[in-house]
């Protein structure tokens, strides 16, 4: 388990190493002056010339990759071009307030989902089961800034009930801040639990047609033993990379929420970057998001790992 | 094999269509036909103006009422539609022509080859999707063709591993086998031999990847980043809809609904390929 | 009058029939089966796949999917009739009275617990006993059952165990709570010759030393002589012959278990024809009229199609009218042995295939794989794939007209050995001649020569032949890849290699999935053959 755990975070490392190349050679390719923007279209030759040269844009690309790269791995992510300040901080605090979106809406699309996935499972072909099978049709088939949009609508305009944008922090009180989160995560929430139910339902109904269920029952356990001892654990191997992948899924979802509802985290600043062309905040955000989806899928290849005993144990004595 | 006069018709095991099946096929061909067609019978220029009708609620002349700036929504909706779907066919075509010779090659000759395209793929994949997009879009102006290309390169390492793990499947099979002791060509043995048999499974991923594919660029262009007014598709259409939510709220709606008709329609009919193609899911659902 | 306990049997089936689900209707999947199971004594189920041998199985223990309907009969355990118990009390009797062992080791362990606790699980369920004392007793079950090294083999998991073993275990937890009746389920099929009688004789001892009950359901004629007291075939569902082992398989009376004994390869006797049995399964939905079998056997009278056949008989009962007057006739070999002489072997002349300390070794794994931790100094981390001897120092020779059999159990290397022949997979050492050419060396014009001439047939019907092809252009292509016939001639050498291997001309537009395994089969010798 120790020697898998190595690997795999080397390969983490590696990609983290990949990436951050990549993605400095894309920000480089961006067509525009970087320094001329800043400035204005009316500076002279000069004032670029010295914007140039305090930015370091006029050493040579790969240069500039090894001073930024040296840079990040002293833990000193750059300064933000338009707003001229350091990005540390910056992007610091606006992971906080998405983690907190992430983190919450992660967990209930973990417990919802797998719940009405392994319920509708055992229950194949009852009402219930064909209730929760296309309710999840169409919640799936709902994009994330309609759905926020719709609830926006309802919660707001009509009912009057929820703040439509904005973030408090949690000094400002407990509902002050739990009414700016709802929406939110609600909206992140409702396309990945029908997601997750969707895929547990279909792999526990496989898994309850596998042989040593059959063979679980045959020694006389009553059912529910031979679905939470037998099935559940292996039926949630495969949900555990659906989750992986939802955590991706939910990165990108966190963009278009924040930017609907005006939450200040930090896909809001992405979006921010891209559209002010603010280069290193665009390299340090990315790059950032994808450290954290590369943490998470190793986390959840690890919790793969530990539900199944074929990993942990090394394939040595496979077919 | 044109010199086998193979007279007798091809005895076909009748499957009937299921239901959900026919309701998302005539679901998805009243869009498409909207979006063929729509262009020359709506009732008005995609971007008319007309100061003195902002915001009318549906009626008479405007039957799904206008926007902001007096432009008829059901006109948008028509012209959006092309943008939608071109959009999301574009983009699942992309991923389809990358992705599928990608997958065939890591899976049909392994080793090296196999070990180069997956760990490209894992590096793709190890961004989450929306920020490649943000990504390969902040490069530059953008604009639909682009935003295509963009979710198309998203969706590459899908369509490969897919490929691949069906080519592995195939490759292991005897008539691979059987091809290759008689020393069949590469090119014969994974088009004629392998690629029949791996296109079913790509055929129906992809089918439902365009649904993901409208979504994600509806998205993208809800952020500002597909494509630019004053055409529009229907996620600009609901980002441009977005601030008169509780003054016109159909402005919004209309195209939302439609997008989630269109998404619904296409997984109805993404589901029905696969139960068709797939015998053993059939079986399953007896 | 209440019989003696110790006369009732253990089990006892009674004209159970049961339906299952078809299209819109139902399909009759068994009809009037019975038979008895007395104490101590062993029954075999024997048919083919699809006869309802493991359906019957499950319909003794409970374990029948919903969809299943009993339309009639009684399953009697102990004179306890099953069927009317309530699920709580059934699912009590499983696995503490009854117990069951599957077909397929590998699938039936649960992959993701230990091996021990699986054992120890019927304890702690019906002898309410301490997880720590279920575990002390499953260790000694899987001594019992004679596998080595218990308390390793206890704390493993499944994936660590080989199919031989995977079965020990299983039977071990079939047998925690000293059941009176064990259900086998084809408990062999899925393992090796060797280890097939490996299981015989732990079965065999389990019995004698407990005095345990057996259900014993299989396909394998031979496995039933040597293990069961009394024998019931089965075919479609319906209980053609049934009595005691010596009687059935020695002095047959139904054709179509003489059929089946027909269609056994012996080792002992070098016959020139098997005869099978001709035709396919029938469709339970709509049955043929009259005796089930009629429309494959060999001696059908007219009579035959008109009404049901019953089950006649006391000690050796019989599903067919003729059974009497058929008793001592064989089922008849198709046409007369062929002449061994037209392929008798030449020893004397030059071998046609001769290898020489060939040997092949393979790779395992990718590149993650192939990394290995290692503290013992320099850089800790090593690639070193892992490699596996697959066939090592083989030399043989083989004769023009000469069958050469290559016998092994699965991993043994046999099929490397024959791939290599072909050339599919390049040798590692050694060389290999076809007449007196080496191949390893061959390219280009030679290398397409070889592969006309050296053809391979495969094992799994189901997977040699391109189900996206027609029979008829897959027998083409050797013949279109060699320019062996103008396009004006292929279809008359498809024709005739059709009828070479007896298939219907019809076959020509069909696809491999509309045939049988068996017309699979022959369509990829028709292939080989093309060349």
């Amino acid at each position: 388990m120790i020697a898998y755990t190595l690997k795999r975070l080397l390969t983490v490392i590696a990609i983290l190493a990949v990436m951050s190349v990549a993605i400095f050679s894309i920000t480089q390719v961006l067509p525009g002056d970087v320094a001329q923007m800043i400035v204005g279209q009316f500076a002279t030759e000069e004032q670029v010339k010295a914007v140039r040269g305090r930015l370091g844009l006029d050493a040579p690309a790969h240069v500039q990759y090894l001073r930024w790269a040296g840079a990040l791995l002293q833990g000193d992510l750059g300064k933000s071009m338009m707003m001229d300040r350091p990005l540390g901080p910056l992007i610091g605090d606006a992971i906080a307030r998405s983690a907190v979106l992430a983190g919450l809406s992660i967990v209930l699309v973990a417990v919802i989902g797998i719940w009405l996935g392994v319920y509708s499972g055992v229950r194949r072909g009852t009402r219930a089961d064909r209730f929760i099978s296309i309710g999840s049709y169409f919640f799936i088939s709902i994009p994330e800034f309609f759905w926020a949009i719709v609830t926006v609508m309802l919660f707001t305009g009509y009912l009057g009930w929820l703040p439509s944008t904005g973030y408090a922090s949690m000094d400002e009180g407990f509902w002050n801040w739990a009414k700016h989160i709802i929406l939110p995560v609600a909206t992140l929430v409702s396309g990945l639990v029908a997601h997750v139910s969707r895929l547990t339902r279909s792999s526990m109904i496989e898994t309850m047609q596998s042989q040593y269920i059959t063979a679980a029952r045959a020694k006389g356990l009553p059912e529910n033993v031979v679905i939470r001892r037998h099935a559940l654990r292996n039926a949630l191997v495969p949900t555990i990379t659906v989750l992986a992948i939802d955590v991706g899924l939910l990165m990108g979802g966190i963009v278009v929420v924040e930017t609907v509802f005006a939450y200040p985290g930090l896909g809001r600043l992405l979006i921010f970057a891209i559209e002010q062309k603010d280069l290193p905040m665009i390299q340090a955000g990315i790059l950032v998001v994808t450290a954290v989806y590369a943490l998470a899928n190793l986390g959840a290849d690890l919790l793969y790992a530990f539900f199944n005993p074929r990993i942990r144990y090394g394939r040595a004595a496979a077919h | 094999m044109a010199a086998l006069q193979l007279t007798e018709p091809m005895p076909r095991a009748r499957s009937r269509f299921p239901a959900s099946f026919v309701w998302g096929a005539s679901m998805l061909a009243l869009v498409v036909l909207a979006a063929a067609f729509g262009p020359m019978v709506a009732p008005f220029p995609y971007d008319q103006m007309d100061i003195m009708a902002r915001l009318q609620p549906p009626g008479a002349t405007h039957w799904l009422g206008t926007d902001e700036f007096g432009r008829d929504v059901l006109s948008r909706l028509l012209f959006g539609a092309r943008l939608s779907l071109l959009m999301g066919i574009g983009a699942t075509f992309v991923s389809l022509v990358i992705g599928v010779p990608l997958g065939l090659a890591a899976g049909y000759k392994g080793g090296r080859i196999d070990e180069g395209i997956m760990r490209a793929i894992d590096l793709v994949i190890s961004v989450p999707p929306i920020l490649m997009g943000l990504l390969l879009l902040s490069l530059s102006t953008p604009n639909v063709w682009k935003t295509a290309f963009a979710v198309g390169i998203i969706y590459v390492p899908i369509m490969a591993r897919l490929t691949r793990a069906v080519t592995l499947e195939v490759a292991r099979e005897e008539f691979v086998l059987a091809a290759r002791a008689r020393g069949e060509k590469l090119w014969y043995i994974l088009a004629a031999e392998i690629l029949p048999n791996a296109w079913p499974p790509s055929i129906v991923e992809a089918a439902l990847r365009v649904t993901f594919a409208i979504m994600l660029g509806a998205a993208l262009s809800f952020l500002g980043l597909g494509v630019q007014p004053p055409s529009s598709d229907w996620g600009l259409m609901i980002a441009e809809a977005r601030p008169f939510i509780d003054t016109a709220p159909w402005v919004a709606l209309a195209p939302g609904l439609v997008l989630c008709i269109t998404v619904i329609a296409v997984n109805l009919v993404g589901d029905g390929l696969r139960e068709l193609l797939d015998p053993r899911l059939k079986r399953g659902r007896g | 009058m209440k019989p003696a306990d110790r006369d009732v049997p253990v089990l006892a089936v009674e004209h159970l029939a049961l339906d299952y689900p078809a299209g819109g209707g139902w399909m009759r999947a068994l009809d009037d089966v019975s038979f008895e199971i007395a104490k101590g004594r062993a029954l075999g189920l024997v048919g083919e796949s699809g006869s309802g041998k493991s359906t019957t199985a499950l319909a003794v223990m409970g374990l029948l999917a919903p969809e299943a309907r009993i339309a009639n009969g009684r399953i009697l355990f102990g004179g306890r009739s099953l069927l009317d118990l309530p699920d709580e009390a059934r699912s009590k009797l499983r696995g503490e009275r009854i117990s069951m062992v599957f077909q397929d080791p590998f699938t039936s362990l649960n992959p993701a617990i230990q091996v021990g606790r699986q054992i120890a699980e019927p304890l702690v369920l019906h002898r309410a006993l301490s997880d720590g004392d279920a575990a002390i007793e499953a260790r000694r079950l899987l001594d019992e059952v004679g596998i080595p090294r218990p308390e390793d083999i206890a704390r493993a998991y499944p994936h660590q165990l080989s199919g031989g073993m995977k079965q020990r275990a299983l039977i071990a937890t079939a047998l925690a709570c000293s059941p009176e009746l064990l259900v086998l389920d084809e408990p062999t099929t899925a393992l090796d010759v060797t280890i097939e009688a490996q299981i015989l004789d732990l079965l065999e001892r389990l019995r004698r030393d407990r005095g345990l009950s057996m259900l014993y359901i299989t396909h394998n004629l031979g496995v039933v002589a040597r293990i069961c007291d009394d024998v019931c075939v089965l075919y479609a569902g319906r209980v053609v012959e049934s009595g005691p082992v010596d009687e059935v398989l020695y002095r047959s009376k139904h054709p179509y278990t003489k059929g089946l004994l027909a269609s056994l390869p012996r080792v002992d006797e070098r016959q020139g024809r098997l005869s099978p049995i001709p035709g396919r399964f029938p469709d339970l939905a709509s049955p043929p009229p009259g005796c089930i079998f009629q429309p494959r056997c060999h001696f059908a009278l007219e009579r035959c199609a008109s009404g049901p056949q019953v089950l006649a008989g006391d000690a050796h009962a019989v599903r067919c009218w003729r059974a009497d007057e058929l008793a001592g006739t064989p089922w008849p070999s198709p046409d007369t042995p062929a002449s061994q002489s037209g392929s008798q072997r030449d020893a004397t002349a030059s071998p046609l295939v001769e290898t020489r300390d060939l040997a092949k070794q393979f790779q395992m794994g990718g590149v993650f794989d192939s990394l290995r931790l290692d503290w013992s100094g320099g850089f800790p981390l090593r690639f070193d794939p892992p490699r596996v001897r697959a066939v090592d120092g083989v030399s043989l020779t083989i004769a023009p007209g000469e069958v050469l059999g290559l016998v092994g159990e699965s991993g043994c290397g046999k099929s490397t050995l024959g791939r290599m022949l072909v050339r599919l997979i390049e040798p590692t050492e050694g060389d290999i001649r076809i007449a007196g050419e080496a191949i390893a060396s061959l390219s280009g014009r030679k290398l397409h020569e070889h592969r006309r001439i050296a053809q391979i047939i495969f094992q799994n019907p189901d997977s040699s032949l391109n189900p996206r092809k027609t029979v008829g252009e897959i027998i083409a292509r050797p013949l279109v890849l060699f320019n062996l016939a103008k396009s004006s001639e292929l279809q008359a050498r498809v024709a005739s290699l059709l009828d070479l291997v007896r298939l219907p001309q019809a076959y020509v537009s069909r696809y491999p999935h509309q045939l049988s395994g068996g017309e699979k089969q022959r369509v990829g010798i028709a292939r080989a053959l093309a060349t």
